[in-house]
């Protein structure tokens, strides 16, 4: 009995041991070959089945699009800054701060409808189907987390009006 | 002493007896049949911890089960890379084309 308990765990514990080293080699080697570091397509080509063709259609959208995104940042960077000036300079809420605050808000609006275009470009550079796809991941990726912010706020503003 | 002694008559008058009593041959699958009633018999008695520690201590069948175990891990570990190879790519994409501001 007490050699049976001795082999039934030793054979447990290589059987975890085997389990284990076979995972992770798997998938180190799965995740360091399919990862290309210098691609940033590489997601849209294996999600949306892209061809040859339409990534490269998509890669000189890509490559438009970058420098005016990179030019809105450093905007939005700079207004940032800005911002913050604007209210340690001060212990009120001027009326300084409440304008950059304006401008950083219609900035971010400005680069949202940028970057919108831009998915709305690459959806339809893709076959029908997977553009519909691309789209509304796209929107629920970037524009879902604020919707969430907002859900959660209204839900506990409406539990605090509750309360009152 | 002069009993044991074994002179060269003794060999051939041996070697005619053994000729005439041949030994019988076995039945086929006769030593496998011996250890499966051994085992039927020591089995009869076992608990089931027995039972799988005698399973596990055969060649074949402790071979079988690394090898089921380990293409199981591979399987795993190949879904879980490709998993996350997805999204480390997803991750980079967004990235680029949206920036962290106005997620």
């Amino acid at each position: 009995m007490k050699r049976s308990y001795l082999i039934v765990i030793l054979a447990l514990l290589a059987g975890a041991g085997v389990f284990v080293a076979s995972h992770q080699i798997a998938r180190q080697f799965c995740a360091r070959n399919l990862a290309r570091a210098d691609d940033d397509l590489l997601w849209l080509k294996q999600e949306f089945r892209l061809t040859d063709a339409e990534l490269t259609r998509i890669r000189a959208l890509h490559h438009g699009y970058l420098p005016q995104c990179g030019r809105m940042c450093e905007r939005i960077a700079a207004k940032k800054s800005e911002l913050e000036g604007a209210l340690t300079d001060e212990t009120n809420f001027t009326a300084v701060a409440e304008q950059k605050l304006s401008e950083l808000a219609a900035l971010r609006a400005q680069c949202q409808v940028q970057m919108l275009r831009h998915f709305v470009e690459v959806s339809q550079a893709m076959p029908p189907e997977q553009g519909r796809r691309y789209l509304a991941e796209m929107q629920r990726r970037t524009l879902g987390f604020h919707e969430q912010i907002e859900q959660s706020m209204s839900e506990s503003a409406g539990h605090a009006h509750g309360h009152h | 002493m002069k009993e044991n002694c074994i002179l060269p008559e003794d060999e051939t008058l041996r070697a005619l007896l053994r000729e005439a009593r041949p030994a019988p041959s076995l039945p086929p699958r006769f030593e496998e049949n011996v250890w499966r009633r051994i085992e039927r018999a020591e089995a009869a008695d076992a608990s089931w911890l027995d039972v799988v520690a005698r399973w596990l201590m055969r060649p074949r069948l402790a071979l079988a089960a690394v090898a089921v175990v380990a293409i199981l891990g591979l399987g795993l570990g190949w879904q879980d890379g490709y998993q996350l190879a997805r999204h480390d790519a997803q991750i980079r994409y967004l990235a680029a084309v949206a920036p962290s501001s106005l997620r």
